[in-house]
């Protein structure tokens, strides 16, 4: 399969990914700058998450119907928190 | 998020029911209630209207009826449809609409004047402290409030187990006690008596007694039971404070 | 396909069907008791459904008169017919029971039984998968039923508010019981709205568009989405309870800031789109007996499934009505205020297209007529009614008191009403029996009668504080009327059922199409109809419902060879190709609904942390470790059984052409799960705001141990994905050895997490430790059992791959076990960042 080699590289994507998440808190910008370093550690855990949808669970090859599915679920679970969060602030 | 000056002008525009509890509730109540009623009969009535009109008598039949196996369809009369979903609309948009501005004084209310009474509820009855500024007072009673008359009272409800829910039903207030979290409300009683509250919220074996008196004093009667209360309540407390100070 | 062997179309009606006889369904004789612990033929078990849902209702309805008998007069502590706390457990059993164990799986009933008639489905998509969810109701109905019998049901409301919930103030064995009970319901209806979902998109007969679905298929549709979304937040809600309970953890303890906001969140976010999938089905099935018995095809046919459509995402966003007395704020009050009001306007289209729908009709009033026209007078009244409540001023002062008791009633049951609607609309199709007209036509005078004497005289007493039994002398008056209207309703469900069991003994038999201007598929096959459902092929494609004669066998089922299994991520290496038998019938469903039951009894006796002393404490733990022994050995049978179930796609199956039933099923399984993790991450980011978002700080000292175990699941992932491509190339050492490294890999992150607790524990940090700590363990711990359940699945596959599984060109299983792998990695990759990191 000529797919071995992509999948390949986005496993190794995701390595560095998750090891430069990990970084984020080392180099303590969780001390110095705490949204910011929460807004990129965020952004990686979204792009890890897309790229293993995309690619390994194939959702780039399937109807868009299929994604519009989870995204249902994933925006039921963003209604849930942001308001219930919001309504307390 | 609300603009205070568009708040305000909500307010003084006189379209707005204010004042106590009370009166603002039943102005309330009753327009929804006429309008209500005035609009389930008419709907109601019109059901029962064409339900007799139109029952099958047999005789000639030209329309074109439903047949077993069509694809579903169904249109028509869109223009009716939409007609009566924006009257209702009207309705309901302007009335919420209008009561809307009695919530915003509602809430803006709390706290501006009056008595100040912590109500903490338990299993299964009700803790009243006396707040002044925020600070406890040390005048604390149980199961029964006293309030002066045309006085605006502020509410601090929280609870010391399960959630309960405090209310007056004839002072027209009512909020959740909750564990952990304080909800604000207030009343004002525009004349004197003994009035019940109740807990609202399933709490256990004992909600359906959970109650409390409230008792509606004249203004100097409250005073004086007040003070009374505030001066065994500081030499208790300056008793204490001596007898840690040893 | 009928098998002439077998009497299974009995009732004299059944059309003989084309000739065919495959000794193919193995299904035993209607008067067999096997046949009904085996069945999984969708209207079988639509049969179940509605049996078993009626005996709730009485149930159910036990209960309210004895709370009505209680509400006689004001009792002083002490008297009156229930103490305190059995009158408790009544009202809230009472509200349990109709909400999940009667009304939704009545409808669940009507679905099963209709649906696949009306969109030309042969069955369900999973049939076993159908006769599993029933099994899960009944096993859950059997808990709920079993809590009285340990200790003290559950007796805090059916809201479960928080901390009344907890052990510290419910400590009865039964009240967990019934929170169990509530679990194993969630998941039945997660199984069965995946079932569902997937049948209705992908099953519809060639020309059966979205557009032209029948409306109760469409209400149906949109009912199964706002479950599957609505009770895995239900779930989230209850396995945290659960685990507050038996395990000790302190989400909702009056000392977690912000715990008992929590629960109202999580619930209402449920329990509002709960009030419409309870009336969803009832509006469906309203729309098509207005249709039928007025001749007339409804108005605004378009704007009625965009009304509902509309409705069904917008209950999603509204639940913070029923919290407008908590502390939440002005702003949050206000936007959903507003989403209140806006959700009650398709409403009012939707009524009034259905009256608009009498006009010039030829109205025959039947008793499914009555009923269907009192339903929609009767949720007028309850609209209007809840309007007053959207007005937050308003709600102020009716919360809490009957007004809002009198509100829902009106509403949900006219829901019911609607349903008995259906009951007796459907009837003679289910049976192949009429009814008896007049008994249907006084029962409907009775029951109008009885309704409104119940309930209107409650809102003229809303001064009455729910769940009380103690009230103030001046409503006396009105709580006797509603007490005499309660007997009165009684009366009239039992000539119902009296009207209908007669009948199916000795009611004159059924016509194929009883009513003059129906015009959906379920008519147009025998009453009742043949095992199979149809003669031929169905097809609205010519715009006309035609059955096609598609030649091969002459047969209905032979649908081009394209049957698949159903089931799991282990049954799909069989059956697929050229044979042309389905079955329908499956032990195993019943067998896991059995030792539910069991395990749920079993664990029930666990008490923050620990099992009772003595002989009680033996036989829990002894029960606990039989159920799960039992579940594992029958889940692998049904996995290993070999099992045929049509395929979908040979008509319409918008908006998921190409994606197979089976791997529809599993994202649409996944999508649940996404909202399940949702409510618990929700819950953790709630309580850390409430606690302080910076003032709480990570559980585990040291990213490093997570971040290892992150490398651990993508290289796992990696491995799944090698898998696959080594069945792609038929080499199975390649499988066997991709899937073998998965399964380690997946060993080393328990073991790494295995370390981490019990480093964390010898700290003294246990689940009761904070809310952090609650939090910590409980999310990952979920997470965690995804990961033990995905090993197991990992080693049955590389058994069947070593066995030669796999690698004949029948890979789907490694692919949608993948799916679920991978989702396992991304939720890890939230979690891990959320947990150990910020
Ligand atoms: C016009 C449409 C509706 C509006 C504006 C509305 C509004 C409300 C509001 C604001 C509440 C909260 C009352 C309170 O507890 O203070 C409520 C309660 C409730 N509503 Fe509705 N509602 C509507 C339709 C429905 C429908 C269609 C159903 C079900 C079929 C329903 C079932 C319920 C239930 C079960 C409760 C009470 C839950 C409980 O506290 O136990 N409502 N409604
Ligand atoms: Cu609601």
């Amino acid at each position: 399969m000529a797919r071995t080699k992509l999948y390949t590289g986005i496993y190794v994507a995701l390595f560095v990914i998750a090891t430069l998440q990990v970084g984020v808190e080392q180099i303590g910008l969780l001390e110095s700058s705490y949204m910011l370093a929460l807004a990129l550690i965020t952004v990686f855990s979204f792009v890890k998450a897309v790229v293993v949808a995309g690619y390994f669970q194939h959702l780039v090859w399937e109807p868009r119907s299929v994604t519009y599915v989870l995204v249902l679920g994933f925006v039921g679970f963003l209604a849930l928190t942001v308001a219930a969060s919001y309504s307390i602030l | 998020m609300i603009p205070d000056s568009t708040a305000a002008s909500v307010l003084q525009s006189g379209l707005v029911p204010q004042g106590t509890r009370v009166q603002v509730f039943s102005e309330i109540y009753w327009v929804f209630l006429g309008l209500g009623t005035l609009v389930g009969a008419v709907v109601i009535g019109y059901m029962l209207y064409n339900a007799y009109k139109y029952s099958y008598q047999g005789g000639v039949d030209e329309e074109d009826r439903p047949k077993l196996g069509e694809v579903p369809t169904g249109g028509g009369k869109g223009k009716k449809l939409f007609l009566s979903l924006g009257l209702s609309a009207i309705i309901v948009i302007s009335l919420i609409a209008w009561t809307y501005g009695t919530l915003l004084f509602v809430e803006g209310q709390t706290g501006e004047q009056g008595v100040d009474v912590e109500v903490e509820g338990y299993q299964f009855g009700w803790n009243f402290n006396y707040l002044d500024d925020g600070e406890y007072t040390g005048v604390n009673t149980t199961n029964t409030l006293r309030v002066p008359v045309d006085t605006q009272v502020n509410l601090y409800v929280t609870s010391a187990d399960v959630f309960h829910n405090f209310g007056i039903p004839e002072l027209r207030v009512k909020t959740d006690a909750i564990p952990g979290e304080t909800t604000e409300t207030w009343f004002e009683a525009s004349s004197t008596g003994n009035y019940t509250a109740h807990c609202y919220e399933l709490c256990g074996q004992g909600h359906s007694y959970m109650d409390a008196e409230i008792i509606v004093m004249e203004e100097e009667e409250y005073q004086d039971w007040y003070d009374s209360q505030n001066a065994s309540a500081n030499n208790e407390s300056a008793a204490s404070v001596a007898a840690a100070g040893v | 396909m009928t098998d002439d062997n077998q009497p299974r179309t009995d009732g004299g009606t059944a059309t003989a069907l084309p000739g065919d006889s495959h000794d193919d369904d193995h299904l035993p004789p209607r008067w067999s008791l096997k046949r009904w612990l085996v069945t999984t033929n969708h209207k079988d078990v639509g049969l179940l459904y509605l049996a078993t849902a009626m005996f709730f209702l009485v149930f159910g309805g036990v209960l309210a008169l004895l709370i009505r008998a209680q509400m006689w007069s004001p009792r002083a502590p002490g008297t009156g017919v229930l103490s305190a706390m059995a009158y408790n457990q009544a009202v809230s059993l009472h509200g349990l029971i109709m909400v999940f164990w009667f009304i939704s799986p009545f409808a669940t009933g009507f679905a099963n039984y209709i649906v696949p008639l009306q969109i030309g489905a042969e069955d369900l998509a999973f049939p076993r998968l159908n006769a599993l969810s029933y099994w899960l109701y009944l096993a859950s109905g059997i808990l709920v039923f079993a809590s009285f019998f340990q200790g003290a049901s559950y007796a805090g409301g059916w809201t479960l508010y928080a901390p009344l919930n907890i052990p510290a103030f419910m400590p009865s064995i039964g009240a967990t019981t019934t929170v169990f009970g509530i679990v194993v319901f969630c998941a039945s209806v997660t199984v069965g709205g995946v079932n569902f979902i997937t049948t209705i998109h992908r099953m519809r007969a060639p020309g059966l568009t979205m557009r032209s679905l029948p409306l109760f298929t469409w209400s149906w549709l949109l009912t199964v989405w706002m479950m599957l979304l609505a009770f895995a937040a239900l779930l989230a809600a209850v396995m945290i309870l659960l685990s507050d309970r038996m395990l000790g953890t302190t989400y909702f303890a009056a000392t977690t800031a912000g715990g008992s906001v929590l629960w109202t969140h999580l619930f209402w976010f449920f329990g509002h789109p709960e009030v419409y999938i309870v009336f969803f089905p009832a509006l469906g099935a309203m729309a098509e007996i207005f249709q039928t018995f007025s001749g007339n095809r409804i108005v605004g046919r378009k704007w009625f499934i965009v009304s509902m459509v509309l409705v069904a995402l917008q209950s999603f966003i509204v639940w913070m009505h029923h919290m407008f007395l908590t502390s939440i704020n002005l702003e949050v009050k206000t936007l959903f205020m507003a989403t209140t009001i806006g959700i009650s306007l398709p409403f009012d289209l939707m009524v009034f297209a259905l009256i608009y729908t009498l006009i010039k009709g030829r109205i025959r009033w039947d008793t499914p007529m009555l009923y269907a026209f009192g339903a929609l007078v009767l949720f007028i009244v309850g609209g209007i009614t809840g309007v007053f409540l959207g007005a937050v001023v308003l709600d102020y002062e009716f919360r809490g008191t009957y007004w809002v008791v009198a509100h829902f009633h009106y509403v949900m049951v006219s829901g019911v009403t609607g349903l008995i609607a259906g009951l007796f609309y459907w009837f003679p199709k289910m049976t192949g029996k009429t009814y008896d007209e007049f008994l249907g036509k006084l029962s409907f005078a009775v029951y109008f009668t009885g309704f409104n004497l119940l309930y209107f005289p409650l809102f003229l007493a809303w001064g009455t504080p729910r769940r009380v039994f103690a009230y103030r002398p001046e409503y006396v008056g009105w709580h006797r009327l509603a007490s005499v209207g309660a007997v009165i309703l009684g009366i009239a469900f039992l000539l119902i059922i009296y009207n209908l069991a007669k009948s199916i003994v000795a009611g004159d038999d059924a016509a194929a199409n009883p009513w003059p201007y129906s015009t959906t598929a379920e008519w147009a096959v025998a009453s009742p109809p043949p095992i199979e459902n149809f003669p031929g092929k169905p097809s609205y494609a010519s715009g006309n419902l035609e059955f096609l004669d598609d030649g091969a066998t002459g047969a209905a089922a032979a649908d081009g060879g394209t049957a698949a299994t159903d089931g799991g991520h282990a049954a799909l290496e069989s059956g697929h190709g050229d044979d042309h038998h389905v079955d329908h019938a499956s032990l195993w469903p019943a067998a896991i609904g059995l030792f539910t039951v069991v395990t749920a009894i079993g664990l029930s006796g666990l008490q923050v942390g620990s099992y009772p002393e003595g002989l009680e404490g033996l036989f829990y733990q002894g029960t606990s470790v039989l159920g799960v022994l039992g579940l594992l050995g029958s889940i692998t049978a049904m996995g290993y059984e070999n099992f045929t179930a049509h395929e979908g796609g040979l008509g319409e199956a918008w908006p998921f052409e190409g994606v197979e039933n089976t791997k529809l099923g599993m994202w649409v399984f996944l999508a649940s799960d996404v909202v399940l993790f949702g409510g618990f991450i929700g819950a953790a980011i709630f309580l850390r705001i409430a606690y302080g978002w910076e003032a709480w700080h990570p559980i585990p000292h040291n990213p490093i141990p997570g971040l290892v175990n992150t490398y651990l699941l993508l290289t796992s992932s990696f491995t799944v994905i090698l898998a696959l491509v080594a069945a792609q190339k038929r080499s199975r050492k390649g499988v066997v050895a991709s899937l073998t490294l998965t399964f380690l890999l997946g060993l080393g992150f328990l073991a790494n997490k295995a370390i981490e607790w019990v480093v964390l524990f010898s700290e003294g940090t246990g689940l009761d430790a904070s809310v952090r700590a609650s939090t910590y363990y409980l999310t990952t711990g979920l997470h965690m059992g995804h990961v033990i359940a995905g090993l197991l699945i990992t080693a049955y596959l590389i058994w069947r791959a070593w066995n030669g599984a796999y690698t004949d060109g029948n890979d789907e299983t490694l692919e949608y076990f993948g799916l679920y792998w991978h989702f396992v990695d991304i939720v890890w990759l939230f979690l891990f960042p959320l947990f150990y990191i910020v």
